[in-house]
């Protein structure tokens, strides 16, 4: 168990650290201060997991193949040098 | 990770202002190296970067390297626009406008620089700048109270015992559910989770998509990510993956 009992007290800083860490925007002491406390606390370790669980699902789920006729007619557009409408 | 610079040459043309007027556009850094001066630097990158005289570039082979440069590019921005205008044939409009201003706009492109980013931004103008505007759609109008009311039941579903299962159970949700709870977000928080969660732009980039502050970006997020829990977990509750929140903290008790 970590510094935290509850959910209290890792609920939002700690969290919005998570997601920081996640998106690769934690400074170097940042950075090993959550990891320490990832490995330390199951709350947050939960959390981190299911945080993950989400981002691949939505990656997972938002792929979408362009239309071949969409590309035909951009590249069409491309070529006939048709200017951006207004 | 690259970073973006600021605006070099002001587009003249009104228009290419509206859509693309800022930070990820052009540089006008001073050091504009020349050919010659990067000769004795023998890397791939820079080689290439410098062969492209973008000023005395010909129109074709201007298009050339923008065909081979920025379709690839095509899927995942239909992708995007699909998060945006919400039905297929919205979305291959708002592709096909953005690529054609892309092109329009290609010469003030800084080759080396983050070019799909670039071209985020320019999907993301036309989105704000054209299409919305023709949708005449109340999109935001309540999103405040909505999301209020939003982030309030998300708080109510916090508990600790139910992350596994919930992890679990949002893994098995058919694609459909998950484009629906993205769907069902505030529009500024879906672009943000959806430009950082899918196509893993870093919050700096976010924010010259989307021509917003930095701060903003991180608040969008992590309220954003917050109320697609809830509206996941509804959806797998519906669908009898996870049982209700509160029923299960009463039998945690």
């Amino acid at each position: 168990m970590g510094d935290c009992q509850s959910l209290g007290d890792c609920d939002d800083e700690r969290i919005a650290r998570i997601y920081e860490y996640l998106d690769g925007a934690l400074s170097c002491e940042d950075l090993t201060e959550i990891k320490n406390h990832l490995d330390a606390c199951t709350d947050c370790s939960q959390e981190y997991d299911l945080e993950c669980v989400i981002r691949s699902v939505v990656k997972r789920s938002c792929k979408e193949a362009a239309p071949e006729t969409l590309k035909a007619a951009i590249l069409a557009r491309l070529h006939a040098g048709k200017p951006a409408a207004v | 990770m690259q970073t973006l610079s600021p605006v070099a040459r002001a587009a003249t043309d009104g228009e290419l202002r509206l859509s693309i007027d800022s930070s990820v556009m052009n540089t006008s850094e001073p050091e504009q190296t020349t050919s010659t001066e990067t000769v004795s630097t023998p890397t791939v990158a820079i080689t290439d970067v410098a062969g492209v005289d973008v000023a005395n570039e010909s129109i074709e082979a201007r298009r050339a390297r923008f065909e081979r440069d920025a379709m690839v590019y095509v899927d995942q921005l239909y992708s995007a626009a699909m998060r945006m205008a919400r039905n297929p044939a919205d979305a291959e409009d708002l592709v096909q406008e953005a690529y054609t201003k892309a092109f329009s706009a290609f010469h003030q492109y800084k080759p080396g620089t983050n070019l799909k980013a670039w071209l985020y931004r320019i999907l993301t103008n036309t989105y704000i700048n054209l299409y919305r505007k023709r949708q005449r759609e109340p999109l935001q109008s309540n999103a405040d109270s909505v999301e209020d009311w939003q982030l309030a039941r998300a708080e109510s579903h916090t508990s600790a015992g139910l992350r596994s299962a919930e992890a679990d159970a949002l893994d098995h949700l058919p694609d459909s559910d998950v484009k629906n709870a993205l769907q069902a977000i505030p529009e500024e928080f879906r672009l943000a989770v959806y430009f950082a969660d899918v196509e893993g732009f870093a919050y700096k980039e976010i924010s010259e998509i989307m021509n917003t502050p930095i701060g903003t970006v991180m608040s969008r997020l992590h309220r954003g990510r917050k109320l697609l829990r809830d509206m996941l977990a509804d959806y797998a509750v519906e669908r009898g993956y996870l049982k209700d929140a509160k029923q299960l903290t009463e039998t945690e008790k």
